[in-house]
């Protein structure tokens, strides 16, 4: 007997016993769906946070360091020494503040702080206001943000004192709409500034729900993109000409970060003590760790669930081969008694076997789907999918599982004595 | 010699209070050609002995050769090819599967031979014509009478061209008329030249047969002509 014949043979064995081949199906279904649903659902979970700390740029460090005399120029010392550390660094950048709040024109567009009255004091409105930022040519590196349009700042635009600006995507919407804002020109309580580049949108296309969470992550995006980075150089011009005291580094991968971390620790240690300043360093990407740490104990955990009821699954269909197979004896010892080998028996009942599972598997792989896209809204507010290593490897699992619950009945059935088995009803 | 069997017991419960010889030594005898009828009352070992003889069962003790061949050495696949080649199985209550059509349950021993489904189609039709039941061929088991399933039954047997037809009270579940038919048909197989084994607790078709064995209690108490045997 050839393969073909046993597929057609299993085939019809299924669709003959049509209640049966579905209830069977039902543990499929349900083992596969919900390994698809749980897994999915920890993915889920952990997906905004992770949007969160991709879009602060991973592997950096922020160091914050001051020194009471004004005779030390930390940041021209910490840039050179990033710079001899270039085998582990890709980049370092002042990261300084323009707490000025200058207001912003481009002809007769206009940008200012506004405030309001909030409990007794005066508050900012939330989101109106971008964030002026001084900063250098590794700015952009460092912070991931990426050139939509012109360039972005360049050395020698610190070198040479440049009075130019690179936009983020927000407020270049604002002040430029569709037009194209490179090669104009912006001012910052009237001095002007050439917007040489924009900064491509960092909020588009994040997907982190509405939930709570997701909506504070998605307004902290957002955020990223109201901005304007000026050459540090400029503080000349704002925060009353203060030195920049907040860094950023960028390494190379999560390995040389550590490194780096200790090197910069113990170079600053060196260069600024407790009498003449203080600094000090922050590691987001070790609590990224952490969290991925946690979302991968977690994920281990909802598997191991997933897994049972996959397994629970699988018993479903060993009982269900065993029942048809005490059912069916009596076909065997036929089949048996007109010339079928063992071996046919075998390959009959595997191959109905793994078709149950294969077509439970589908329609297990559809309803996992269709509840992950219902547990994605219903819990993130996003449009959640399973990941395909998720999926076919749940649907491998489940037809072998068909074909390992599948084999010991096969194997009990026609290992019987023809006449054995012939006696049954 | 076709079938030739020597000493061959079937015992079950051996050694214990409840041991039961179905078969307590027999020694048998049959020739290419022959239309032998087993008889014996219920009990007395007859089916036992067909399904030896089909190798569906194995023998406690004893010889079996089937055409100079010892079955009792052979292995399950071996035994499988033996069934599919040499022996057509005609049942009392006609075993045929009930999801498959009748041309389908003729072409069961072909598609074990590996005959391949042109040629397969072919002769499962051929052999249903030979029965008379080629227009039933896309009916199931189901919605044909006992008589039409025998002759289906009959068409497996014959499908694969086996010499010898083995048959366990083939009309103990038909009408006499229907019984009758089915009997004429066994007798049309054996004047084409195929061995015929029959067993029967009825005394009037086993007097159809050349040579009639009566059984008793596993022993062969006769072994002739109907004159010889006593019909």
């Amino acid at each position: 007997m050839n393969f073909s014949q046993a597929f057609k043979m299993a085939a019809k064995s299924i669709s003959s016993n049509k209640a049966r081949s579905a209830l069977t199906m039902l543990g499929v279904i349900i083992g596969l769906a919900a390994v698809i649903i749980l897994v999915s659902y920890a993915q889920g979970q952990n997906m905004a946070m992770r949007a969160y700390y991709e879009s602060m740029g991973t592997n950096t460090l922020n160091v914050s360091a001051y020194s009471y005399r004004g005779d030390v120029d930390v940041a021209g010392a910490l840039y050179d020494y990033c710079l001899q550390l270039d085998d582990l660094v890709l980049g370092v950048s002042p990261m300084g503040n323009v707490y000025d709040d200058p207001i912003i024109k481009f002809e007769s567009k206009t940008i200012s702080r506004q405030w309001q009255s909030m409990g007794g004091g005066m508050m900012s409105t939330a989101g109106q206001y971008p964030s002026i930022i001084l900063g250098n040519d590794k700015y952009g590196l460092c912070n991931d943000y990426k050139i939509a349009k012109g360039r972005d700042l360049s050395y020698l635009d610190i070198e040479k004192d440049n009075q130019v600006c690179v936009l983020g995507s927000a407020v270049a919407d604002e002040l430029f709409g569709f037009a194209d804002p490179v090669g104009k020109t912006i001012t910052l309580d009237g001095t002007p500034f050439l917007v040489i580049g924009v900064y491509k949108s960092k909020s588009a296309g994040v997907n982190v729900g509405g939930t709570e969470d997701g909506q504070w992550i998605q307004e902290t995006i957002n955020r990223q993109d109201y901005m304007i980075l000026l050459p540090a150089t400029m503080t000349r011009l704002f925060n009353h000409n203060q030195p920049i005291e907040q860094y950023i580094i960028k390494a190379k991968d999560s390995q040389s970060l550590k490194e780096v971390s200790t090197l910069v620790n113990g170079f600053l240690a060196g260069f600024i003590s407790n009498d003449n300043g203080s600094f000090w360093i922050d590691n987001p990407t070790s609590y990224q760790n952490e969290q991925a740490e946690a979302d991968k104990l977690q994920q281990r955990f909802l598997g191991g669930i997933a897994a049972i009821s996959l397994l629970v699954g699988g018993i479903g269909i060993m009982n269900i081969m065993l029942v048809t197979v005490t059912e069916r004896t009596r076909e065997i010892g036929i089949r048996k008694a007109i010339g079928a080998e063992r071996k046919s028996i075998i390959v009959q009942f595997l191959i109905e076997a793994a078709m149950i599972c294969g077509i439970g598997g589908i329609f297990g792989i559809l309803v996992g789907y269709l509840g992950t896209l219902i547990v994605g809204k219903m819990n993130f507010d996003i449009i959640l999918l399973p990941s395909a290593g998720i999926t076919v490897g749940a649907f491998l699992i489940s037809v072998a599982l068909g074909i390992i619950f599948g084999l010991y009945p096969a194997v009990k059935a026609s290992g019987l004595q023809p006449v054995e088995a012939l006696r049954a009803d | 010699m076709l079938i030739d069997i020597k000493n061959l017991y079937k015992i079950y419960h051996e050694g214990q209070e409840s041991e039961v010889r179905a078969l307590d030594g027999v020694t048998l005898q049959i020739d290419r050609g022959e239309f032998v009828a087993i008889i014996g009352q219920s009990g007395s070992g007859k089916s036992t002995l067909m399904n030896i003889l089909g190798c569906l069962d194995i023998p406690t003790y004893g010889d079996y050769h089937l055409d100079g061949t010892d079955v009792t050495d052979l292995t399950d696949r071996q035994l499988a090819h033996i069934r599919n080649k040499q022996i057509g199985f005609i049942f009392q209550g006609y075993n045929l599967i009930p999801a498959l059509n009748a041309r389908e349950n003729v072409e069961l021993p072909l598609i074990y031979q590996g005959v391949g489904m042109g040629q397969r189609a072919e002769r499962a039709m051929a052999a249903l014509e030979r029965v008379d039941m080629a227009e039933r061929a896309d009916h199931k088991p189901a919605e044909m009478s006992g008589g039409q399933q025998q002759r289906v039954a009959i068409a497996r047997a014959i499908a694969a061209r086996p010499p010898i037809i083995m048959a366990d009270e083939p009309t103990g579940a038909l009408d006499s008329k229907t019984g009758r038919q089915v009997l004429e048909i066994l007798h049309s197989l054996h004047e084409e030249g195929s061995t015929i084994i029959l067993i029967t607790h009825d005394n009037g078709i086993a007097a159809t047969a050349e040579r009639i064995v009566r059984l008793s209690d596993g022993h062969i108490i006769a072994d002739g002509t109907r004159e010889e045997v006593g019909l």
